[in-house]
Formats: C-alpha cells, structure tokens, sequence
C-alpha cells in the first residue's frame, strides 16, 4: 500500500515521498527533513562506495572484521562538524580494531587540505561525490531548507560483523553529536 | 563524449560544450550563502562560466584569482565560478583570499548544470567533477565563447577569455 506523503524538494524538483519515511530534524530551530530513518539496530549495516582524499573508493565490506564508526555530517568547512572529526581523531589514537569514516559531500580536495592543516592523521574521511548511493542507503540526505542535498549530522556504529550497534540521528543540525555515548559503545 | 586529459592519461567529458550562437541553457546553483541562482538572473550581463574541479587544487584556485584581479577592470560583467565544492568551502576560500569581484557557485544538489552544460568527467579518478572549461554568455544569452582545457593540469587560456569580453 502506498501512503501518499507531503511534497518535498529533491534536486530543485518536487517529489513524493512516504511520510512515514521522513525523520524531522531541525537547523538552527527551523525544521528540516531527511529521507529517513537511520538503519535500525541489529540490522545488517548497508554497503557502500565512498571516495577518499587519493580518489580511491573505500566499501563498508573491506572493513569487516573491525568496528566502524561512521562520523557523518554536513561539511567539514564549518565548525562543529571539523570539532567532530577533530574529536574522533583524538579519541582514535586509544581505540583498538576501530576504525572512524568520516563522510560528507565535501570533496576529497576540501578534507584533503582541512586533514593536512589540522594534522588529522588517525581517522579516514570519504566523499559523496559521485553518487547519492550512500545518503539512500543511510537516509541521511537532507530534503529541504538551506541544507537541501548535505547530509545531516549522525553518528552510526557497526560491529565487527557488519551489524549496526549504535545510531544517532542529531536532532538539531548546529549541536555535537553525543561522543560521549558514541565512545562507550566502543570501549 | 569530448576527450581531455588528466596529467596525460585520456579521460572523457560527457560532450561537448554549448554551441557558440547558440542560447546558452538557463541553470540552478547554490551561491555561498545556500541561496539559488539561475543563468537568467544575469540577463543583460556579458557572463563568465568559470568551470572547474575543485577551489582546493592550485590550478583552479589559481583561475578564481585571476579571474577576480581582471574582473574590477570590466563593465558589466559577472564572473560565476562553478565547481562540485560544497559552498562551504568556496566561502572559506575566499574569506582567507579576500575574493570579492566573483561569483561561486555550487553543483552539490544535483547535476543539472554538468548535464546542460557537458562538463561532468565520465571516468578516472575525477570522475564526477567537472571538467575544466570556460564558456561566455553575452547579454542576449547566446554563447559567444567555449574553451573546453584540454589537460585538467593547465590553466585556461585567460588572455582569449578576456578578449572575448572586451570585444
């Protein structure tokens, strides 16, 4: 059964999109929408195919075996999604069989430079470039207001088994997200 | 398809640029500020298409200096600097830069403008940016001039750029 939904904007066109879907978030108090809900715990973490800074494409699947955090935000040229990477980077270093993706629609030339004049050195970051495959597959991407086609802020762990053990879909776009919680599930 | 080059190896564009005399195609782009601008909100301007991979690489961010010095020395024209950066770090560029004469225009919604315009990189490992090219729009919104860079390693040819505008 289709349930008809209300009217978003997707790439300056208007489609149709089931409101059962659609996860509310807000952006500096205004309300703004994602194409869904995070994947569910327990449930088998989706591939994916994301760009490094050396242009190369990563896939969830050569991680299997390790924990993955998945550090996923609007743009790394604005400040609280830069102090997340810086964050992870920093608690990184401590973590065993863990590695931190850091993934936005930046280019890999934008996180090349910010990794370099930050020396970010322990966490990897991938671009969604190319395609829109992964903010599908995650619901991440962003519907409507000012941050239409970024993806919102949220945080996704998954185990060594490729199952998802923790999400957090940020609920206002200019707040960290909780690491506090984050780092426990990975300790 | 059109044929370039990046640092030597043979990649392809997904065709060729916009006819010359012909109507240039109307386009929607995110400006710094993640407002949306349209070809046809330059009507009655002669219009650089300053069209490149990214601002974070030397040759088009050199392109974006150039362009903005040369730009307080022309009437009635606007330079738009189009690429697949996130605004936000066009915004970042030109702040430490002091870029102010130009325009910069982001393609992260959608692919509408490399669509129009043939300048999306099909294969290597640029594939999905957009390729390195220059187009000028007179104030009727015809195309009075292409150059599709042939290596994504070299600089446009600026002196030609700008004596398309000051013809």
């Amino acid at each position: 059964m289709e349930i008809e939904g209300l009217k978003f904007r997707n790439g300056f066109q208007t489609i149709k999109a089931p409101n059962y879907f659609m996860a509310t978030i807000t952006l500096e108090g205004v309300t703004a929408h994602t194409c869904g809900q995070l994947p569910k715990l327990g449930s088998k973490a989706p591939n994916f195919s994301l760009v490094d800074q050396g242009l190369n494409n990563h896939s969830l699947n050569s991680y299997l075996g390790k924990k993955v955090v998945l550090n996923i935000f609007p743009s790394v040229d604005t400040g609280i999604c830069a102090n997340s990477v810086r964050t992870f980077n920093r608690e990184a270093a401590e973590l065993d069989n863990v590695v931190v993706l850091n993934i936005s629609r930046d280019l890999p030339f934008s996180f090349k430079r910010f990794c370099i004049a930050e020396e970010i050195k322990n966490v990897i970051t991938l671009s969604e470039f190319r395609d829109s495959s992964f903010s599908d597959r995650y619901n991440v991407l962003i519907m409507d207001g000012d941050f239409e086609g970024l993806m919102s802020r949220a945080v996704i762990i998954i185990d060594e088994q490729g199952m998802v053990i923790y999400s957090e879909q940020v609920p206002e776009i200019a707040q960290d997200p909780n690491f506090e919680a984050a780092l426990a599930m990975l300790k | 398809m059109a044929k370039i080059t990046l640092g030597g190896n043979p990649i392809n564009t997904k065709g060729d640029l916009p006819a010359i005399g012909t109507e240039a195609p109307n386009f929607k782009l995110v400006d710094e500020s993640l407002k949306v601008q349209e070809l046809s909100d330059y009507k009655g301007k002669k219009i650089v298409l300053n069209i490149f991979p990214s601002i974070d690489t030397g040759v088009c961010a050199n392109s974006v200096r150039t362009f903005n010095k040369e730009a307080t020395d022309l009437e009635n024209v606007s330079i738009l600097n189009i690429s697949r950066d996130l605004p936000f770090a066009f915004k970042r560029f030109c702040a430490a830069e002091g870029i102010e004469n130009v325009v910069n225009l982001s393609e992260f919604r959608d692919t509408n403008f490399s669509d129009a315009y043939n300048v999306m990189i099909t294969d290597g490992g640029f594939a999905g940016l957009l390729s390195r090219a220059i187009v000028i729009v007179n104030e009727a919104g015809q195309v009075i001039y292409t150059e599709q860079v042939p290596e994504i390693g070299q600089d446009p040819n600026f002196a030609a750029a700008l004596a398309a505008l000051k013809s």
